[in-house]
């Protein structure tokens, strides 16, 4: 198989985690409120009595007739809470198998995409020249956002399917130890990703707008049918899509969770079912997403994880995948000699435990 | 073996809320929960109705379903019961239940729930039948003794009623014949109209082999 | 296993924390300085004090460059000790097996935000430590292993927030036992030396007329 053909499907590995997420959503986003409707066929009242038309209303939410009663709680008005039994089916009946075939599928056809294609390698090898591409302080922030993300993924995903998975293989009373920890847990890191989420988007919102070559990128699919490597400017498309993902269902995964993290402003239980419902449909999402983009950053693309190590690309690299990206930088003058950036690093196994001058690396 | 309901007559209740105060006390319940409460609907206006609401014990019980660590069970007399040394205090259980049964001790902000309360139809809970330890997590345990609820003996009206499914109806029919009106069975079909949960789908509590 | 824990483990890694500490101090202190002959410009005594001040805040010249160090690390350090001498399970366990006396715990709210903050300061310093070329080419084992030890604290304690369950409190109480095994071999004894070796700089350049 030639390189370009290799570099080809591994875009398009990468689109279709990205076309599999939007079709999921679509899906999923049509299951809930049909789930939700499931129970609003009341069983009938098996006798009528001159109260019938009373306790039908009472049985809906929204009835006119709100109960009043001498102790205090939320919703302790209400006599039935219909919502309920529908979440609790949509969570046990549609969410739970939904998220094991999403996140086991996913994984499942990475695993086989690698095992066929391999990984996407360096076309021409390595230059032995580098280009910038992320600063230091970019690269603290993604991997503070991605360590609490993964964290928050496991204990949520601990939580969420423990017992239909774990409690089987450990029984109850360790998993109870183990959920405890993991709603602790959760619970505590859940507001630091609200704020690594807005961090991410001031730093990079700006290379995320719609640009030259997105449409392109997208029409052949990432290359996926065009002979020629798809143009690509610091991000290409299917990057900004994940960008995007990441910001809309991280900001809704951060809003509902902190609508269950802190049930006392006054919403109801309506309100955080729904909140429920919309976490557990977005986090399974954004996992499905972690995973593809895991992939491409590792095993599925030569070369690439370094620039969020180092934070130095070979310019082949970015010659290859993003080439608008890496003229730009060439015509400013920007790339880096192998040697110098050694020297400059003394990244290259030295031992030498006294750097001579710090790094005159990029200001932070 | 008998199947234990609860059943609350509106015609009869006159919100004295003797039920709650009676459950607090049999039960030293922890601070700031009630496991049962008393709704009136239309307060102050004709047609005023009173229930006394707490856990119905339902027979394929949504709470038991929902539970991230799968704490309950369900008693041969079919009363739902849940262990505490298990519970996490995710307060899914309460978003799940039709009655709004499972309560919280409010131990702190920031949404620690602390462990979940609820009505055990004075059965107390998976350790040893009126063990102290039984009584400190669950209260009394009314049911290993031949007794019934205190909330439904302490009724006045007895609008309360509480024991075998088909006794309790017994007693609810032949009042409705006497006055002349027909009931209503209030909650009784979200509460039992599904099969019961422990003859069911395998989904079982730890203790489900307690009798 | 927990009576262990709870038991001799505690009263071992009291001893090696406790003996370690003080045998590290001393054999600083017995190393002693040598004579310092020049005349003196200023008070040795003042100068200590001010430089050990003068060091909580950096010098003007680094401050754009090390914005996010100085940043993460009053997070984790305030929030670290915060914790460790104010969360209502600490206080309560000094009163109870060390002092015999407390003093008023934080309240449950303040006791996660600032776990948390102390989590994001420490996470954002050893990411640092790790994606700087210059703190990675420095940094030894040893500077991993404290960082991960104390990260690991940190979350067992939180994860036993609920404090209900014996096994992660427990799991607490061991993790909290390495590192005060660990502690005085390491550099987690900069906690004790940081003021002497502050005071000593202070000192030694103070007399001869040096702001240090
Ligand atoms: C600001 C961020 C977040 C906050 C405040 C938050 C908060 C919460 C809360 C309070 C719960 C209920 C858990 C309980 O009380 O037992 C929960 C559940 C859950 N969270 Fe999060 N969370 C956040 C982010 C995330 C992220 C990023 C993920 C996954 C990638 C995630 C996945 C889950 C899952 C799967 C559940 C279980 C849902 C269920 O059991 O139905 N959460 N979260
Ligand atoms: S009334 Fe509520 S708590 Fe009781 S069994 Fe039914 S769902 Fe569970
Ligand atoms: S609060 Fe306890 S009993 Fe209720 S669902 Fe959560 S773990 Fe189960």
């Amino acid at each position: 198989m030639n390189n370009n053909k290799r570099s080809l499907t591994a875009h398009q590995d990468d689109f279709f985690s990205v076309v599999k997420a939007l079709l999921v959503i679509v899906l999923l986003l049509s299951i809930a409120p049909q789930a939700l409707a499931a129970g609003d066929a009341e069983p009938a009242a098996k006798v009528v009595n001159p109260g019938a038309e009373l306790w039908r209303e009472v049985r809906q939410r929204e009835a006119p007739v709100a109960g009043t009663t001498q102790v205090a709680g939320m919703d302790s008005g209400v006599l039935i809470n219909i919502r309920g039994e529908q979440w609790r089916t949509f969570r046990m009946q549609q969410l739970i198998p939904a998220a094991g075939a999403l996140l086991g599928g996913v994984l499942g056809i990475i695993v086989l995409f690698h095992l066929i294609k391999r990984g996407l390698r360096l076309e021409l090898g390595r230059s032995g020249n580098y280009l910038l591409r992320f600063k230091e302080i970019d690269r603290v922030l993604h991997w503070f956002v991605a360590t609490i993300f993964i964290f928050l993924a496991l204990t949520g995903l601990i939580l969420l399917t423990g017992r239909v998975v774990l409690i089987p293989m450990v029984g109850h009373d360790v998993f109870s130890v183990i959920a405890s920890a993991s709603k602790e847990g959760h619970n505590l890191f859940g507001p630091l990703f609200l704020l690594g989420v807005i961090g991410l988007f001031i730093r990079f919102v700006s290379k995320n707008f719609p640009g030259k070559g997105d449409i392109g990128w997208l029409l052949k699919a990432g290359g996926m049918f065009g002979g020629k490597h798809p143009s690509a400017g610091f991000f290409n498309a299917g990057e900004k899509i994940w960008f995007w993902l990441v910001i809309f269902i991280g900001l809704t995964l951060s809003a509902t969770g902190l609508i269950l993290e802190f049930p006392f402003f006054g919403q109801d239980r309506l309100i955080i079912e729904l909140s429920l419902v919309l976490h557990g449909v977005g986090a399974v999402l954004l996992v499905a997403g972690l995973f593809g983009h895991i992939y491409m950053g590792t095993a599925g693309m030569e070369a690439s994880l370094e620039s969020m190590t180092s934070g130095y690309v070979d310019a082949n690299w970015a010659r290859q995948h993003h080439d608008q990206w890496a003229e730009a930088c060439e015509a400013e003058g920007a790339v880096i000699a192998g040697e110098e950036l050694a020297k400059k690093q003394r990244l290259r196994g030295t031992k030498n435990r006294v750097p001579d001058r710090p790094a005159a690396e990029e200001g932070q | 073996m008998a199947r234990m309901k609860f059943l609350c007559d509106a015609e009869r209740c006159i919100e004295c809320n003797a039920c709650v105060t009676a459950c607090k006390n049999e039960n030293e319940v922890p601070w700031g929960i009630n496991r049962r409460r008393v709704v009136t609907i239309n307060d102050g206006s004709p047609g005023e109705r009173s229930l006394s609401v707490a856990c119905m014990h339902c027979s394929d019980a949504p709470c038991a379903a929902v539970c991230p660590v799968d704490c309950f069970y369900t008693t041969d007399d079919g009363v739902v019961l849940h262990d505490k040394d298990i519970c996490i205090g995710c307060g899914y259980c309460f978003y799940a239940c039709p009655f709004g049964a499972p309560q919280f001790p409010t131990t702190g902000a920031f949404g620690s729930r602390g462990k979940m309360d609820k009505c055990t139809f004075c059965a107390g809970g998976p350790e040893a039948d009126n063990s102290s330890e039984e009584r400190r997590k669950y209260g009394s345990n009314r049911l290993a003794e031949g007794k019934l609820p205190l909330c439904a003996e302490m009724c006045a009206t007895r609008a309360l009623l509480a024991g075998d499914g088909d006794t309790v109806s017994n007693i609810f029919r032949e009042r409705v014949t006497w006055r002349g009106s027909s009931g209503l069975t209030w909650g009784w079909g979200v509460a039992y109209s599904k099969p019961g949960l422990r003859r069911g789908r395998g989904v079982e509590g730890k203790a489900a082999g307690k009798d | 296993m927990t009576e262990f824990i709870d038991g001799p483990l505690w009263y071992f890694a009291l001893a090696v924390f406790l003996s370690g500490v003080v045998w590290r101090m001393f054999s600083i202190f017995r190393a002693g300085s040598k004579p310092d002959l020049s005349v003196p410009r200023r008070s040795a005594a003042v100068s200590a004090v001010m430089t050990s001040l003068r060091r909580f805040v950096p010098r003007h010249e680094m401050s754009p460059r090390i914005r996010l160090q100085l940043v993460a690390g009053y997070m984790f350090h305030l929030g670290l000790f915060a914790l460790l001498l104010f969360a209502a399970p600490h206080v309560l366990f000094l009163q109870e097996h060390l002092l015999g006396f407390g003093w008023t715990p934080m309240p449950h709210w303040a006791f996660i935000v600032t776990s948390q903050i102390a989590f994001a300061g420490l996470l954002l310093l050893w990411l640092h430590r790790v994606l700087n070329p210059v703190t990675r080419l420095i940094s030894d084992a040893d500077d991993h292993v404290a960082a991960v030890l104390t990260f690991v604290v940190m979350l067992t304690g939180c994860l036993a927030l609920m404090e209900t369950f014996t096994g992660l409190r427990v799991l607490h109480r061991f993790t909290v036992e390495l590192l005060m095994i660990y502690f005085p071999f390491s550099r987690l004894m900069h906690a004790f030396t940081f003021i002497p070796s502050r005071a000593y700089t202070g000192a030694w350049y103070g007399r001869r007329g040096v702001d240090a």
